[in-house]
């Protein structure tokens, strides 16, 4: 029998030329520069998990994207393709994601994901392999941030929420106590009812309780008799749509008469099946609207609609505003060099270039970014939900 | 605490306690005949509230393959007249408990028969739950879904009183949890307690072996246990739904855990401890303040570590007995 030494020996023998050969065969394909075979743009959201509430609607505005503006020529009479990946609702779901679309299909760039607590873990990948992403509904603090190939389409909630506190005090000028509930585990609404709290303040408003409750509870009694009893004149909820709809519904049933804000999360028609009839008169601060009045809007509402017989949502919205930045970004280097002969790191970073650059008009009216990738957005709305039966309702723009 | 707000702790906890009841009289009454737990419970619980709203709406909508699949086509003989709440019930909880008989043939079995492990079984179980789970998200979406406002959960409170300057009030939906809850309990009891079912059932969770020695057919009536155990977690998934809207196919995940908590606080295997232990967690989650009522699972678990220190077999088991 051979000493363990001499197997070991034996071994490395083999191992180290095989090891050689393998870190010259990767050297010399790292080496070699990877040319643009298709136009892919990844598109990263949740379709499964709690999150697909949001995810779906955003599936839905990217793939109208790629429908629409390839009817209209893509890039420049060459068709674009979408290669989706599921998060999920979690970091992992969304690094996996991430991962596949940069080194598996290649994508030029990646329009995700969904929550901005994936964002922070995903985009940094990203930003390492230098690929461009445009964040679709990521608006927590500090996503631009994460590096120079992160901008988002999303307006942040800082700048979209405190619209709402001033339309409540338009409608009802004598609200004086105000009633704030969260999700404490949800970090978009406990980041979310920091800026409603400060804002009550600075509109002179007494925050008379603050309720906390988890995305999962379905039973909210404890904090509607709290809420109740407090005789507060407005509601100011941050929460996603399942339990912040449970919880409109409850407040209703259980007696409170007085106007509801809805934060970020309650942004979306998954929330009218959820409070029926009962979401009627709730006031929710947006970063898009059906009824903004510009023409890349109109058609996209007129198209949107007679697809999918509903006006399009916040997040199908932003999601086609992601994938069109991408195209129109794409449209202007096509024209200067088609894209077909670049090399895919040169594109991408080329790709980011343009975003940056860029003047785009939108469904959420004309965007640009600023050289963090911040987006420069003018209009913002408040909508109140208006119930025609239990099932259907839309955002009704408030002016 | 003043009076009022006792008041209707108590009434919050009686209702929420008495759906964790329930619920987990279903892990119970299989764990007391095979001595595991069965993970997929949670997923049938979520099962019984979609068969119910199916059977009540007639269809799905939103993003699944289900889409705009009508229960009830023009020509049917229930053409445009789906069940009414009560019989949609009955059957989306007779529905769960077929499911779970599925799952008995399926992943506990084949398990049984060749011996395995009772860890296999279990993780075969969670294995069950998560298909179970995932096949939902596939055929009806991720979506919401709420009962029509004319099943009971938008009716007007039941009681509404003020005491003290401070308002006390009873939701009908908790009332009608309540009282549902206690009929199956009760039903239950006889069941189990006063029948020749009953009886064999008892004969089989103490000795399968001699149960078969003594003509039972222990398959069967393991069958029968999974049945109960389904239909139970099935109503429970209904009475929550239309209390408070079914929140997609991960609706059943918290439940699941609860009602693990539940049975080893009322003591694994016993069938007054599921009861006692589903009222437990119910009122010390209704009674913990309003301004920490998000950290109500923490302390309901926190309440379980705490009585397992001081009672290791839980409030209403055995303790083990070691032969030496």
């Amino acid at each position: 029998m051979r000493h363990p030494a001499q197997r070991r020996s034996q071994l490395s023998s083999f191992i180290r030329p095989a090891l050689g050969a393998t870190l010259a065969l990767s050297l010399s394909l790292g080496a070699q520069a990877q040319k643009v075979e298709t136009i892919s743009i990844g598109v990263a959201v949740a379709q499964t998990s709690n999150t697909a509430l949001l995810g779906q609607e955003q599936v839905i505005g990217a793939k109208f994207a790629e429908k629409f503006l390839n009817g209209r020529g893509g890039i420049n009479g060459t068709p674009f393709k979408l290669v989706f990946q599921d998060t999920g609702g979690d970091e992992a779901g969304a690094i996996n994601a991430f991962q596949n679309l940069i080194t598996k299909d290649r994508v030029l760039g990646i329009v995700g994901p969904t929550l901005s607590q994936q964002a922070f873990a995903s985009d940094p990948i990203a930003e390492r392999a230098r690929v461009p992403v445009l964040g679709p509904s990521n608006t927590a603090k500090g996503i631009p941030q994460i590096g120079n190939f992160i901008a988002r389409v999303s307006a942040p909630v800082s700048v979209v929420a405190p619209n709402a506190v001033r339309q409540a005090l338009k409608l009802d000028p004598k609200i004086k106590e105000v009633a704030v509930l969260y999700a404490q585990n949800d970090a978009f609404s406990t980041s979310e009812t920091g800026t409603f709290q400060q804002t009550a303040k600075d509109q002179g408003l007494t925050v008379a309780t603050v309720q906390k409750f988890q995305t999962t509870d379905t039973d909210f009694t404890t904090q509607v008799t709290a809420v109740l009893n407090a005789k507060v004149d407005l509601v100011i909820i941050s929460g996603l749509a399942a339990d912040g709809g449970n919880l409109v519904k409850q407040l209703r049933q259980l007696g409170y008469k007085g106007l509801i804000i809805g934060g970020n999360g309650l942004n979306t028609s998954n929330m009218f099946p959820v409070c029926q009839k009962l979401c009627d008169g709730v006031i929710i601060a947006q970063a898009y609207s059906p009824a903004q009045p510009s023409a890349a809007n109109q058609v996209f509402v007129k198209e949107y609609t007679a697809q999918y017989k509903k006006a399009p949502p916040q997040f199908a919205a932003q999601a086609y505003a992601g994938v069109q930045v991408m195209v129109e970004a794409l449209k202007v280097i096509d024209r200067k060099k088609k894209l077909n002969t670049w090399d895919l790191d040169d594109l991408r970073a080329e790709l980011n270039k343009q975003i940056l650059l860029g003047k785009y008009n939108t469904p959420l009216g004309p965007i640009a970014f600023d050289k963090e990738g911040e987006v420069i957005q003018k209009e913002f709305y408040v909508a109140q939900i208006r119930m025609k039966d239990a099932k259907t309702g839309s955002f009704v723009y408030l002016k | 605490m003043e009076l009022s707000q006792f008041i209707q702790n108590l009434m919050n906890g009686l209702a929420i306690g008495s759906v964790y009841a329930i619920f987990a009289l279903g892990y119970t009454l299989v764990f007391s005949i095979l001595g595991i737990i069965n993970f997929a419970h949670g997923a049938v619980f979520t099962l019984g509230a979609y068969f119910t709203y199916t059977l009540v709406v007639g269809q799905f909508e939103n993003n699944g393959l289900l889409k705009g699949v009508n229960l009830f086509p023009d020509g049917s003989p229930f053409s445009g007249q789906p069940l009414t709440f009560a019989l949609a019930t009955l059957l989306g909880a007779t529905l769960a408990g077929l499911v779970a008989v599925l799952i008995e043939r399926l992943a506990f079995r084949p398990m049984r028969s060749r011996g395995a492990d009772p860890l296999l079984a279990l993780v075969s179980s969670l294995g069950v739950a998560l298909v179970i789970v995932n096949l939902i998200q596939l055929l009806v979406g991720a979506e919401i879904y709420n009962f029509p406002s004319d099943a009971y959960g938008d009716t007007p409170p039941a009681l509404s009183f003020t005491l003290g300057g401070k308002i006390v009030i009873i939701r009908t939906v908790q009332v009608i949890i309540f009282a549902v809850s206690l009929v199956m309990l009760v039903i239950l009891g006889y069941v189990i307690g006063r029948t020749k079912i009953g009886k064999a059932l008892r004969a089989v969770a103490e000795s399968p072996t001699t149960a078969s020695l003594l003509g039972i057919s222990v398959d069967r009536f393991i069958l029968i246990t999974f049945f109960l155990s389904g239909f139970l977690g099935g109503l429970a998934g209904t009475l929550v739904g239309t209390a408070f809207g079914v929140a997609g196919p991960y609706f059943g995940v918290v439940y699941g855990l609860k009602g693990l908590a539940v049975i080893v606080l009322g003591g694994l295997g016993s069938i007054p401890g599921a009861v006692a232990g589903g009222l437990v967690i119910g009122l010390a989650e209704a009674f913990v303040p309003p301004e920490f009522s998000a950290y109500k699972d923490a302390v309901a678990f926190a309440l379980l570590f705490v009585i397992l220190l001081v009672r290791p077999q839980g409030l209403l088991g055995r303790a083990a007995i070691q032969k030496v």
